[in-house]
C-alpha cells in the first residue's frame, strides 16, 4: 500500500505534468547538440569572415549559413571557472555551480586520483562490464546532480563520446572499423593508405554515422556530437592553416548533420546549438613555452619533492608513457632532504598541470613534514639525551597543537565512513544479479537470455555495482588514514622511542594532510636547518634554526627562465598565484569580515589582491576586489596585508585596461572600490584581457554546498557531508597562472596554444543555435549581453519548454532530480516565446 | 630581371659572387632572430618574383626566382632561379585546359661521372666534388612529371624487379654497388623536393595566393611534391591530394614546434642559450645552441646530454681554450637580446655548441657539433651501416626472417619512442633545409654563416650533392639551358611537349595503358612498329582540350559533391551549373561518372536550375544506371512535381536518340524558365 504521502505527491506530479503543456510555449522538440571541445569563439569570428579565394563564399559556409545568418550568436560568452574541461563541461552538463575543479583531481588523505579526461580505463572497463558511467558522471552522481542528457529518458536521447558520458559503446567502436572498410571503394582505401588511415576520425565518422541515425527515430529528443580535434589541433600548432582545416571539417560536420535534420519531419522543432567548453590562447606569432614545475619542485630550491602527476612526463620520450591507463606517475627527487629513496610512501607534492594555462599544486602539510623529520631525528641513536628530548617535546606539542583540528576530522569522518559503510550494504543488495549463462550454453545463447535484462536496466546494474566499488574502496582508504591519525593523536615519548614504532604507524603514506595555510606555505618545512636540530636557550627545540623553509610564493612568482627569445613573451612564467584563504582570519578587514569566500591573488610582494565574495540581500552574488600589498599570516593564524591603491600591474590587470567598462563611464577607481553583483562585474570587466576573471576566481574557490535544498538526516546527513567534505580536500594549496603565452605542460608538449588560465582569449568560447521555424531562435542575431556557462542549460532548458514560467525546472525535470538553475537564461535565443516569461 | 642567356663570361663572375654569397651570407651583424622584427620598419623588396616565358606550341615556362640576402651588389640585384613549372595552356588563356607537367628544381642537374661511379661505391657516404657547371649543356632533369605522376611508382617497381632479379643473385658486390646507386640517387632528388616544398611555401607566404598559380594547381604541386618522396604514392588521387597537403603541412609545423619547445626548454635546463633560426616567413626550422664562455668552467655541473647530443659543455678543455668562432650578445635584465648600447646592457660571449634541424621527428637532429664535427656525421651513418650491411651483406629480410623482423621491430619502436635522431630522410630534409636558410637567412653573422656552410658540407654523405655555391651557379646554368630550349621553337621542350600530348592524346583515344602497350610494340619489333594516329594533329588538340575540360569539370563536380551536403553552400551555384551543363552536353553519352555525379549533384542541391541540367545530363546519358536515377528521382517526394514530370519524362523516351531529344527537350525547358 502506498503511504498517505507518498500518494498524495504522485497525484500533485501528475496534475502538473498533465497542466505543464498549457504552460509551455517553446516549439523546440528536439535538441541537437555540438559540443566542440576549446572552440574559442574569435577564432570561428574571425575564419567565419575570411573568403575562400575560389568560391567567394566563406571559408565556414555552414558556420556562417546556419548560426550568423539563420542563427543566433553569442560573442560573450565566456567560461565561469577555470577555462579546463573537465570542469567547465561539468558546468554546461549540469547547470550547477562548479563541484569539478580541475581535470585530474586528488584526494589530500587517500591520493585518490580523479582523471575526468583518461576515457582509456572507462572504455576498457565498460568492455568488462565494471563501469557504465565515465569519471565526471559518477562523481555527479553521488553529489545527486543530474547531467543534460538525464533529463530524457534512454530512448530519447543519442549521447556520443564524452568526458560526461554515461553508457558503454562498444558497438560504436566495433562498427566505426566495419563501416570504415564497407564505406570505401578498395582505390580510395588504397589512397587512404599512403596517406596513412585516420584512426580518430574512424571513430568520429561512426559517431556521426549513428546520430544521423538516430535522427530518423521519431522518439529522440536529444543528440549530442562531442568533438575534440579542434582543441588538439590548437595545442599542437600554432598556424592558421591548421586551424582553419580542423575548423572546415567541423563546419563540414555541422553540415551534414544539418542536412540530416532538414530531412527529419521534426526539422521545424529541431535547434542545433554549437557549444564549446572553452576558447584557447594560440596565436600565430608565438610559440607557448612550457614551465617545468615538476622539475622546479623536485629541485633542492624547490623542496626536493617526489612529485606525483596523472600525466607522464615527457610522455612521448618513454616506453612507458605508451600505457594509456596513466595510473598515478611519481618523479622522484635527487635532492630530497629527508625522504629519498621514500618516493613510492611518501611523495610530497601532488600536480596537476592538465589543461596547462594553469597547474593545481598540493603540497603536504607542513607540520607532517616537521613530525617526520622529529620522528627520522628520533631514531638515530646517536642523537644527544637534550637533543632527543627536545625533539620528543616538540613533535608532541606539534600533535597537540593540531589536536582540535584532527579530532575533529577523525571523529566526523569515522562517522561519515561508517554511514558509507551501511549505505554500501544496502546498495549490494539492490543489485540484481547480471543474467547467468547457463552451462554449455553459447555466446550467441547469452545474448539471448540477456535479452531479459534491458539495456536501461543492464546500466543501472553495472553503474550500482560501479558505485559499489567505489565506496568500498573509499571506505577502505579512509579507514586506513583514520586509523593512522588515531595513532599519531594517541602518540606518547614512548612511542617515539627508537624502534618503537615505523613511520607508517604514525604519519599516513601516500597521504597530504590537512591544506596548507599561507604561513606554511611561505614557511613550508623541507628538512633540517644546516646545523640540524638546534635547541634554544631554554632546552626546548629551536624550531627556527632547525628546519630549512622554503617561501613557494617567493619561489613561483619570482621564476624567470635565461632564454627570453619571443619578443612579447615576458621571461616570467607564473602570472600569479592564487589559494582560498578563511575570511575569518583577515576579519579585520571590514570588507573581509562580511565576506564569505576569500581569495588571495599574489604576483609578487607588491601586486597582491583579494577577491571578496558574499550573498548580497537579494540572494545574489557580490564580489569586491581589493588591492593589497604584503600578505602574510602569522604562525597563528592571523592574516595581516597593507590595503593598497589601484594601480597598474596588479594581479587581473584591470584598473589599467583600457576595456573596463565602468557604468556611465564614471571615475573607474571609485567603481572598483566598491561591492557590485556578478553582472555588473560581469558587464565591467568582460572585454578586459582577463574578461571575467574576477566571477571566474569566486566560482573557482568558492565551496559550494549540497545542490537539493530539503534537508536530509541520518546516514543520508552523513554521506552527503563526506561528498562535500570530499570535495573539499580534492582543493589544492595553490593554484599556479601563467603568463600570456606559458604553460605548465610537461608530458609532451603544447607549442600550439593553450588554455587553463582566465584570459579572455582562453575563457571566450562559442555558443550559437539555429533552428527549424518553429524553434523561434532569432535569425541573424549577434547578442552582445555577456553570459557565461551557467547559462547554458537553463537556456536549453528554456528552449524546450521545460522550465516553468518563472525559470524553475518543469516537473518533468524536478522528477529526474533536477534542482533551480542558478544561471540566467539566454532570453535573446528564444525569441518572441519567451515574451510572456519572468525569467 | 632574368638574367640573359649565353653570356658565360659575365655569369660565371655573377656565380662566383653568388656561391660566395651562400657561404658568406651575411647581413645586418648583430641581432639576433627575437630583435630582427624591431627593424622591420622599412618594408624589404619582395624577396621572391615570377617569371613567365612562353614556349613555342602553347605553353609557359614558369620560374620562381629569389633574392639572396648577401653581401655585395651582385647578390642583392641577381635573383637566383629556385624552380621553374611547365604549363601546357593549348595556346590559350582559359586555365580549364591548362595541364602542369614538369617541375626543375634549379641545381638538380644530372650527376657527373665522376659523382655517377662515387654514388655507386658501397659504404663511401662521402661527398665526391662537384659538377663543373660550365660542363653542363643538356638540359636539366625535372624532378616530377605533374602530369604522369604514377610513372615514378612504375619507375620504383621496374627498378625493385631488377634489383632482384638482376642485380642481386651477382653478388654482394654488385648488389651494394646497385642499391648504393639508387639510394643515393633517390636522396639527391628527395633532397631537392624538400627544397621546392620549401621554396613554393615561402613565395606563397609572401605573395598570399600564389598570382601566377591557382590555387588548385598550387595545391596540386605541393602535394605531389609531398607524395612524390614516398616510394608508391604517385598513384593516390587527384581527389586526395588536398588532405595530403594539408596532413603534410600540419605534421611539419607539429614537428618544428615541438622541437622548438623541446630544445628551448632543454637549453633552459643545462644553463645553455637557445637561438631558433628562422625563414623568411618567419617559420623556425633549425636553432643553434650556445654556452656562455663565463659558464664554461662550471666543471662540477651535471650535464644531461640526452636530446641535445653533444658532449658537456662545462669543464670541457676544448671549449676552456676555444679558438673557434665565438660572438658577444648583450642581454638586457629580463634575458631578452638587446643592441649594445642599450642601457643596462650585459655582454656575454657565446661559443656556438650545436645547431639542430627541427624537422626531424621527435627531436631535433643535431647537423653540427661545432666541436666534434664527426659527431653528427656518425648519427646519420649509423643506420644506414645498420641497413647496409643486414640487407646487403647478411642479405637479412624483415619479409624473410622473422627474429630480424622482430629485432628490427623493437629496435625501431624503442628508437623511435626514446627519439633518436638516426632517422635518415628527415636528416636529408633538415640539411635541404638548412642550405637553403643559408642562403636566404640574412640574419646571421657572415663569419657564422661561413662556418656552418663548411661544416654542413663536410657532413654530406651523398656523392651525387654539389656545395652550396656550386649548386647556385648550376641553378644559373640549368636555367640558361632550360630558357635556350624553351625559346627554340623546335627545341628539346616543345618537343617534349609535342610528344607528351601525343600520349595524352592516345591515352584518350585508346586508354590509359596504350603508350605503353605501343612503344611495348616498338621495342620487340625493333622500331619496325610504330603507332601513328590518323586523327589530324587539329583534331587531336581539339580532342585533348576537350578531355582536359571534362576532367576539370569533372574533378571540380567531384570535390563539390564530397565537401558538402548542400552545394549551393559553399560554392558558388553558377560554377556548378557551369560544370553540370558542360558535362551533360560534352560528356561521352553512357559516362558512368558523369551518371553518379549528376545524380549526387541532383541529390545536394535545391536550386532548380541546376536540378534541371542535371536531369539534363541523365537523360543524356540514356544508359540503364542513368535510367534507373531518372525513375527514383519521378518517385522522390522531395523533389518538385515538374521536375519529377521531366524526369519520368526523360525516362519514358526510347533508347538512343530520342533520349537525347528528351534531354535537348529538358534543356531547352530550363532554358524557357
Amino acid at each position: 500500500m502506498i503511504p498517505r504521502r507518498a500518494a498524495v505527491r504522485r497525484l500533485l506530479l501528475f496534475v502538473m505534468l498533465v497542466a505543464w503543456p498549457l504552460t509551455a510555449a517553446a516549439q523546440t522538440k528536439r535538441l541537437v547538440v555540438i559540443k566542440a571541445d576549446g572552440l574559442a569563439h574569435g577564432v570561428v569570428e574571425q575564419m567565419v569572415r575570411e573568403r575562400n579565394p575560389r568560391t567567394g563564399q566563406s571559408v565556414l559556409p555552414w558556420i556562417e549559413r546556419l548560426f550568423y545568418k539563420n542563427g543566433t550568436r553569442l560573442s560573450n560568452f565566456y567560461v565561469r571557472g577555470m577555462s579546463l574541461s573537465g570542469p567547465s563541461w561539468s558546468m554546461l552538463d549540469t547547470g550547477q555551480h562548479l563541484r569539478i575543479k580541475g581535470n585530474v583531481e586528488f584526494d589530500r588523505y587517500t591520493q585518490h586520483s580523479y582523471d575526468y579526461l583518461n576515457f582509456f580505463p572507462f572504455w576498457l572497463g565498460a568492455v568488462a562490464g565494471k563501469y557504465n558511467d565515465m569519471w565526471g558522471a559518477a562523481v555527479l552522481d553521488d553529489l545527486q546532480i543530474p547531467l543534460l542528457l538525464d533529463a530524457y529518458s534512454y530512448d530519447e536521447r543519442y549521447q556520443s563520446f564524452q568526458l560526461f558520458q554515461r553508457g558503454k559503446r562498444i558497438d560504436t567502436l566495433s562498427e566505426g572499423v566495419q563501416k570504415r572498410f564497407t564505406t570505401r571503394s578498395a582505390r580510395d582505401l588504397v589512397d587512404e593508405w599512403f596517406l596513412g588511415f585516420d584512426i580518430r576520425g574512424l571513430l568520429h565518422e561512426q559517431l556521426e554515422r549513428e546520430l544521423i541515425t538516430t535522427l530518423d527515430d521519431p522518439r529522440a529528443r536529444y543528440l549530442d556530437y562531442y568533438t575534440t580535434d579542434f582543441d588538439h589541433a590548437t595545442h599542437h600548432n600554432k598556424d592558421h592553416k591548421t586551424h582553419r582545416a580542423a575548423l572546415q571539417e567541423l563546419d563540414a560536420i555541422i553540415g551534414r548533420i544539418w542536412a540530416a535534420i532538414s530531412r527529419t519531419p521534426q526539422a521545424a522543432e529541431t535547434a542545433l546549438v554549437l557549444v564549446a567548453d572553452h576558447g584557447v590562447n594560440s596565436d600565430e606569432r608565438f610559440y607557448s613555452q612550457g614551465f617545468n614545475l615538476v622539475h622546479l619542485l623536485g629541485g633542492r630550491a624547490g623542496g626536493g619533492h617526489h612529485v606525483i602527476t596523472k600525466r607522464h612526463l615527457m610522455k612521448d620520450y618513454s616506453i612507458k608513457g605508451i600505457n594509456p591507463l596513466v595510473p598515478l606517475i611519481t618523479t622522484a627527487s635527487e635532492e630530497s632532504p629527508y625522504l629519498k629513496g621514500k618516493e613510492d610512501d611518501y611523495p610530497t607534492a601532488l600536480v596537476d598541470f592538465d589543461g596547462n594555462e594553469r597547474a593545481s599544486i598540493h603540497l603536504r602539510d607542513s607540520t607532517l613534514n616537521v613530525l617526520q623529520i622529529l620522528f627520522g631525528q628520533l631514531q638515530r641513536p646517536d642523537l644527544s639525551p637534550p637533543v632527543r628530548r627536545a625533539a620528543t617535546d616538540a613533535f608532541l606539542a606539534v600533535v597537540d597543537r593540531h589536536r582540535p583540528q584532527w579530532q575533529q576530522t577523525l571523529l566526523e569522518l569515522r562517522e561519515e565512513v561508517a554511514a558509507l559503510q551501511r549505505a554500501s550494504e544496502t546498495l549490494r543488495a539492490s543489485i540484481p544479479p547480471p543474467p547467468d549463462r547457463k552451462k554449455g550454453s553459447s555466446r550467441k545463447d547469452h545474448k539471448v537470455e540477456a535479452l531479459a535484462e534491458t539495456s536501461e536496466q543492464r546500466d543501472e546494474r553495472v553503474r550500482r555495482t560501479a558505485r559499489l566499488e567505489s565506496w568500498t574502496t573509499d571506505v577502505a582508504e579512509y579507514t586506513a588514514y583514520l586509523a593512522t591519525l588515531e595513532r599519531l593523536l594517541t602518540a606518547t615519548p614512548a612511542t617515539l622511542a627508537p624502534g618503537a614504532a615505523r613511520v607508517e604507524d604514525l604519519i599516513a603514506r601516500h597521504a597530504m594532510g590537512e591544506r596548507n595555510r599561507v604561513y606554511d606555505l611561505a614557511n613550508y618545512v623541507v628538512g633540517t636547518g644546516p646545523s640540524g636540530l638546534v635547541l634554544a636557550a631554554d632546552g626546548s627545540l629551536d624550531f627556527e634554526k632547525s628546519f630549512a623553509r622554503i617561501d613557494y610564493f617567493a619561489l613561483l612568482t619570482n621564476a624567470r627562465v635565461r632564454n627570453n627569445v619571443q619578443r612579447g613573451v615576458t621571461n616570467a612564467p607564473v602570472d600569479f598565484t592564487a589559494l582560498r584563504i578563511p575570511c575569518s582570519a583577515i576579519a579585520t578587514s571590514a570588507d573581509a569580515a562580511r565576506a564569505d569566500t576569500c581569495v588571495w591573488l599574489d604576483s609578487g610582494q607588491d601586486a597582491q589582491a583579494l577577491v571578496l565574495g558574499r550573498t548580497g540581500n537579494d540572494g545574489g552574488l557580490l564580489l569586491k576586489y581589493l588591492p593589497v600589498t604584503r600578505l602574510t599570516e602569522a604562525a597563528d593564524g592571523a592574516i595581516h596585508f597593507a590595503p593598497t591603491g589601484w594601480r597598474p600591474g596588479l594581479p587581473l590587470k584591470i584598473w589599467e585596461d583600457e576595456q573596463l567598462a565602468v557604468p556611465g563611464g564614471g571615475d573607474r577607481t571609485a567603481w572598483l572600490d566598491g561591492w557590485h553583483g556578478e553582472l555588473e562585474w560581469l558587464h565591467a570587466v568582460h572585454r578586459t584581457l582577463y574578461s571575467n576573471a574576477i566571477i571566474g576566481i569566486h566560482e573557482h574557490f568558492h565551496r559550494a554546498d549540497w545542490v537539493t535544498p530539503d534537508a536530509a538526516s541520518g546516514d543520508e546527513a552523513l554521506m552527503r557531508r563526506l561528498r562535500l567534505r570530499q570535495r573539499a580536500i580534492v582543493e589544492p594549496d595553490l593554484v599556479v597562472l601563467a603568463n600570456n603565452h606559458w604553460n605548465f605542460d610537461v608530458r609532451g608538449f603544447n607549442p600550439g596554444g593553450n588554455h587553463g588560465s582566465f584570459f579572455r582569449v582562453s575563457t571566450n568560447a562559442t555558443l550559437m543555435l539555429t533552428g527549424g521555424e518553429r524553434t523561434g531562435i532569432p535569425q541573424g542575431l549577434d547578442v552582445q549581453e555577456p553570459y557565461d556557462t551557467l547559462s547554458f542549460i537553463p537556456t536549453m532548458f528554456a528552449l524546450t519548454g521545460q522550465l516553468d514560467a518563472n525559470g524553475l525546472p518543469g516537473p518533468a525535470l524536478q522528477e529526474r532530480g533536477f534542482q533551480p538553475f542558478p544561471g540566467r537564461v539566454i532570453r535573446e535565443v528564444l525569441g518572441p516565446a519567451s515574451a510572456d516569461r519572468s525569467f | 630581371m632574368r638574367r640573359p642567356g649565353g653570356k658565360t663570361a659575365g655569369r660565371k663572375g655573377v656565380s662566383a659572387l653568388l656561391a660566395a654569397a651562400v657561404c658568406l651570407t651575411t647581413i645586418t651583424p648583430g641581432l639576433s632572430a627575437q630583435s630582427r622584427d624591431s627593424s622591420a620598419l622599412v618594408s624589404p623588396p619582395p624577396m621572391f618574383r615570377i617569371s613567365r616565358e612562353p614556349v613555342p606550341g602553347g605553353a609557359e615556362l614558369l620560374t620562381v626566382l629569389g633574392r639572396v640576402e648577401g653581401a655585395g651588389d651582385a647578390a642583392t640585384t641577381e635573383s637566383v632561379p629556385l624552380l621553374s613549372i611547365l604549363r601546357d595552356t593549348l595556346d590559350d588563356v582559359d586555365p580549364e585546359n591548362d595541364q602542369l607537367r614538369y617541375v626543375w628544381v634549379h641545381g638538380y642537374t644530372t650527376p657527373s661521372a665522376g659523382q655517377r661511379i662515387a654514388s655507386a661505391i658501397p659504404f663511401l657516404n662521402r661527398r665526391a666534388g662537384n659538377k663543373d657547371p660550365e660542363r653542363d649543356d643538356s638540359v636539366p632533369p625535372a624532378i616530377i612529371d605533374l602530369s604522369d605522376p604514377e610513372h615514378d611508382v612504375w619507375k620504383n617497381v621496374m627498378w625493385i624487379a631488377a634489383q632482384s632479379l638482376l642485380f642481386d643473385p651477382y653478388g654482394v658486390l654488385v648488389k651494394t654497388s646497385v642499391r648504393a646507386f639508387r639510394r643515393n640517387g633517390e636522396d639527391y632528388r628527395k633532397a631537392h623536393i624538400v627544397r621546392a616544398l620549401a621554396v613554393l611555401a615561402l613565395y606563397e607566404a609572401e605573395t598570399g595566393v600564389a598570382p601566377a598559380l591557382t590555387p588548385v594547381e598550387m595545391r596540386d604541386i605541393q602535394a605531389r611534391l609531398v607524395l612524390a618522396q614516398r616510394p608508391f604514392a604517385g598513384i593516390v588521387n587527384d581527389s586526395y591530394l588536398e588532405e595530403a597537403y594539408k596532413r603534410e603541412s600540419a605534421d611539419a609545423q607539429d614537428v618544428r614546434g615541438h622541437n622548438w619547445e623541446l630544445l628551448r626548454q632543454r637549453c633552459e635546463a643545462e644553463g645553455l642559450y637557445f637561438d631558433p633560426l628562422s625563414m623568411p616567413d618567419g617559420t623556425t626550422t633549425h636553432a643553434l645552441v650556445w654556452v656562455a664562455r663565463h659558464d664554461v668552467d662550471q666543471t662540477g655541473r651535471r650535464f644531461e646530454k640526452r636530446f641535445l647530443n653533444f658532449a658537456s659543455p662545462y669543464g670541457d678543455k676544448r671549449l676552456l681554450d676555444w679558438k673557434g668562432y665565438s660572438e658577444t650578445r648583450y642581454f638586457d635584465a629580463d634575458g631578452r637580446r638587446v643592441a649594445p648600447d642599450t642601457p643596462g646592457a650585459s655582454p656575454v660571449e657565446l661559443i656556438p655548441l650545436g645547431l639542430y634541424g627541427l624537422d626531424h621527428p621527435k627531436i631535433p637532429a643535431l647537423l653540427i657539433d661545432f666541436r666534434d664535427q664527426n659527431n653528427p656525421k656518425r648519427r646519420e651513418v649509423s643506420r644506414r651501416l645498420l641497413n647496409d650491411i643486414t640487407r646487403n651483406v647478411l642479405s637479412l629480410s624483415p619479409f624473410g626472417d622473422i627474429h630480424y623482423f622482430l629485432a628490427r621491430s623493437v629496435y625501431g619502436f624503442v628508437t623511435g619512442r626514446r627519439g633518436m635522431d638516426i632517422n635518415q630522410p628527415s636528416r636529408l630534409r633538415s640539411y635541404a633545409m638548412l642550405k637553403l636558410l643559408l642562403s636566404l637567412d640574412a640574419s646571421l653573422n657572415p663569419e657564422l654563416s661561413s662556418e656552418i656552410g663548411k661544416l654542413v658540407e663536410r657532413v654530406s654523405m651523398n656523392p651525387l650533392q654539389n656545395d652550396g655555391g656550386v649548386e647556385i651557379a648550376l641553378a644559373f646554368r640549368s636555367y640558361d639551358v632550360l630558357l635556350a630550349a624553351v625559346r627554340e621553337p623546335s627545341g628539346e621542350i616543345a618537343e617534349r611537349l609535342k610528344r607528351d600530348r601525343a600520349d595524352e592524346f592516345t591515352r584518350i583515344e585508346h586508354g590509359a595503358g596504350a603508350p605503353f602497350i605501343y612503344r611495348l610494340g616498338t621495342v620487340l619489333t625493333a622500331g619496325i612498329y610504330r603507332h601513328r594516329e590518323k586523327t589530324p594533329p587539329d583534331s587531336q588538340l581539339a580532342r585533348i582540350d576537350l578531355s582536359r575540360r571534362l576532367a576539370y569539370h569533372r574533378r571540380f563536380l567531384e570535390e563539390v559533391v564530397k565537401s558538402t551536403p548542400v552545394v549551393e553552400v559553399g560554392w558558388d551555384i553558377r560554377d556548378i551549373r557551369r560544370s553540370v551543363g558542360f558535362l551533360a552536353e560534352q560528356g561521352k553519352p553512357g559516362d558512368g561518372k558523369n551518371v553518379k555525379l549528376a545524380f549526387r549533384v541532383f541529390e545536394r542541391t535545391q536550386d532548380r536550375e541546376t536540378r534541371r541540367l542535371c536531369l539534363n545530363g541523365l537523360a543524356r546519358a540514356g544508359s540503364p544506371a542513368a535510367r534507373e536515377m531518372l525513375a527514383r528521382i519521378s518517385k522522390s517526394p522531395d523533389v518538385d512535381p515538374d521536375l519529377r514530370a521531366l524526369a519520368l519524362q526523360a525516362f519514358n523516351a526510347p533508347r538512343g536518340d530520342p533520349m537525347r531529344r528528351a534531354g535537348t527537350v529538358l534543356a531547352s525547358s530550363a532554358d524557357r524558365q
